[in-house]
């Protein structure tokens, strides 16, 4: 089983880019599951055709005997939809919230696939958000990001927390590369690939900025269902291809702020 | 729910035991908050129809960011609701929680007319050691200068009592432990404070003149009180005369003070310190007042008539 962790920015597009591989992965007859680990829990709505899917938080507390079936939901290709939910903006602890759904889908062993993709809020916040690559779930973590400098810096400090892991005994996980989700700015592909390139890691695919993505989220589906002979839905093919492929994971090296904003002003 | 706090209550006759409610924070209201939580609780207190509703909070809920304050300020009973923020993980100790205890609690009084010649107590505990005895002592000095004590802030205070605080015309805090909340209360007040009980003889002096200048008194009215008490403490120290002559050996110092108490006391008796002196025991706390001191003297009279 590969499990996959897409961690980045906020709004970076990880979701859209999660659920488009996991739908790459479904074409290739693979058993696919994707966990939305954001308490919007919007990871897997275009896998589910814009339906949003009951969370995992909300069932827990709802009913007594909690099943699969109240949890997993199968989308497009047969990708095993869950969303692990969480409080409202500003109240509780969303990341608690992560950890025991991680919590109840080890219980129910309902983690199982061959690939399993872990879609994970903005930046690692907190614990709760290191969990699914700090107790051995997720192996392979991707980092999600475009050439503007926040977007690097959130990039950046996941792999800090990638580095710091990794070191424990507990935690199999490594870096396997950096997706660029392409914000269609000057010199962004050589931006993206040095960083990678300076945290000690390569960067995996570059997926350019495309009109069929927008179409396909209007019509509540992923760029592969909705136009699957489009460009884009080859370049997610690709990039699936080559996590696939991957057999080079490394502890990452990340950057100061220095280095960071020198490689950024480097390609303005 | 029964505590080492009930245990402890039980053990000194304190029966006027607050009803204590949980707001019964589990997992799920870590995850999703514990306003609500805190809401059906305060719903259960208010039921019960008490004077005052305090809401000391534990660390989850100040670590996951729970509104405590909001939900208090927003709950039909919010006048009757004092919020204690009390979560340990920040940094503070338990005397931390005690004057944040106090300092909110007091947020109930509002500043008023001044009542001349009383003093309020800040600080005291219900499960203080001999705390009747130190206020009767603390009492007895003052009446020497006309004062009267109109409060004891805590000491099975009711919330109506509370209210009353901006009534002092100074503050006496018990010991350095609550200064914080001491001093914060009277600069909130505009009054002036002691900023301790008496401790030892010439403790009790000090303590006279300073609750006599809180009050505006004049100095003649002062001296006539402090002339009184000094011949008042020849006259109970004389008691002990068989004392004189002892070398004794304090040894090890229970609480921080009790040794300048002790030597005061052994200087006006004329007991020496030597190593190998006669052991002697001294009280677990700093003694208030002359009474303090009288009831160390009696120890150490029964370890010599041993």
């Amino acid at each position: 089983m590969r499990q996959i962790a897409l961690y980045g920015k906020g709004g970076i597009g990880k979701s859209t880019t999660s659920a488009n591989l996991s739908a790459a992965f479904s074409e290739k007859n693979l058993s696919v599951m994707q966990i939305g680990c954001d308490p919007k829990h919007d990871s897997t709505r275009m896998l589910m055709h814009g339906r949003w899917i009951p969370t995992v938080l909300e069932q827990m507390y709802e009913k007594k005997d909690i099943k699969e079936e109240d949890i997993i939901f199968e989308g497009f290709g047969g990708v095993r939809c869950v969303e692990a939910g969480g409080p409202e903006p500003g109240i509780g602890c969303a990341g608690r919230g992560i950890i025991a759904t991680f919590q109840l889908l080890e219980k129910m062993k309902a983690l199982f696939g061959d690939v399993v993709v872990y879609d994970v809020l903005g930046d690692v916040v907190c614990g709760g958000f290191a969990l699914p690559m700090r107790d051995g779930y997720a192996e392979e973590v991707y980092l999600v990001t475009s050439g503007e400098l926040m977007s690097l810096y959130a990039a950046n400090n996941i792999s800090k927390a990638v580095a710091r892991l990794s070191g424990r005994s507990s935690a199999k996980c490594k870096l396997g590369g950096v997706i660029c989700n392409a914000k269609n700015m000057d010199n962004e592909y050589e931006l993206v690939n040095e960083f990678a390139e300076r945290i000690g890691s390569k960067l995996i695919c570059y997926i350019p900025r495309s009109k069929s993505v927008q179409a396909a989220e209007v019509n509540r589906m992923t760029v592969i269902e909705h136009d699957p002979t489009s460009e884009q839905a080859d370049v997610y093919r690709k990039c699936a291809d080559s996590i696939l492929n991957n057999t080079d994971f490394r502890i990452p090296t990340p950057l100061t702020l220095e280095e960071l904003e020198d490689l950024a002003r480097k390609y303005l | 729910m029964f505590s080492a706090y009930h245990a402890m209550a039980a053990d000194s006759d304190t029966f006027s035991i607050p009803k204590v409610i949980v707001s019964n924070i589990t997992n799920r209201e870590v995850i999703f908050g514990g306003e609500e939580a805190l809401l059906e609780a305060l719903d259960r207190a208010d039921a019960e129809n008490p004077a005052l509703i305090s809401v000391v909070t534990s660390c989850v809920p100040e670590t996951i960011g729970d509104d405590v304050e909001g939900v208090c300020a927003s709950h039909s009973a919010a006048e009757r609701i004092v919020y204690i923020p009390a979560s340990g993980f920040l940094g503070g100790s338990s005397q931390d929680g005690e004057n944040i205890a106090l300092i909110h609690l007091a947020k109930l009084a509002e500043p008023a007319e001044t009542i001349p010649k009383t003093a309020v107590i800040i600080g005291e505990k219900n499960l203080e050691s001999e705390v009747e005895e130190n206020y009767a002592e603390v009492c007895r000095l003052l009446a020497r200068l006309g004062i009267t004590v109109s409060l004891r802030f805590c000491r099975n205070i009711s919330a109506a009592d509370i209210r009353k605080l901006g009534t002092a015309d100074f503050f006496i805090i018990r010991d350095e432990r609550v200064e914080e909340a001491g001093r914060s209360i009277a600069e909130r007040f505009k009054r002036p404070y002691v900023s301790s009980f008496p401790n030892g003889l010439s403790g009790s002096i000090r303590f006279l003149r300073e609750a006599g200048v809180s009050c505006g008194m004049s100095e003649t009215e002062i001296m006539e009180a402090v002339s009184a008490e000094e011949a008042y403490q020849e006259e109970q120290l004389s008691i002990f005369r068989e004392l004189s002559g002892m070398k004794v050996s304090l040894g090890f110092e229970p609480f921080a003070g009790c040794h300048a108490v002790a030597r005061e006391a052994m200087q006006r008796l004329n007991i020496s310190e030597a190593a190998d002196g006669m052991e002697i025991k001294l009280p677990f706390y700093l003694p208030v007042g002359l009474s303090g001191v009288l009831k160390m003297l009696y120890l150490w009279r029964r370890e010599k008539r041993r």
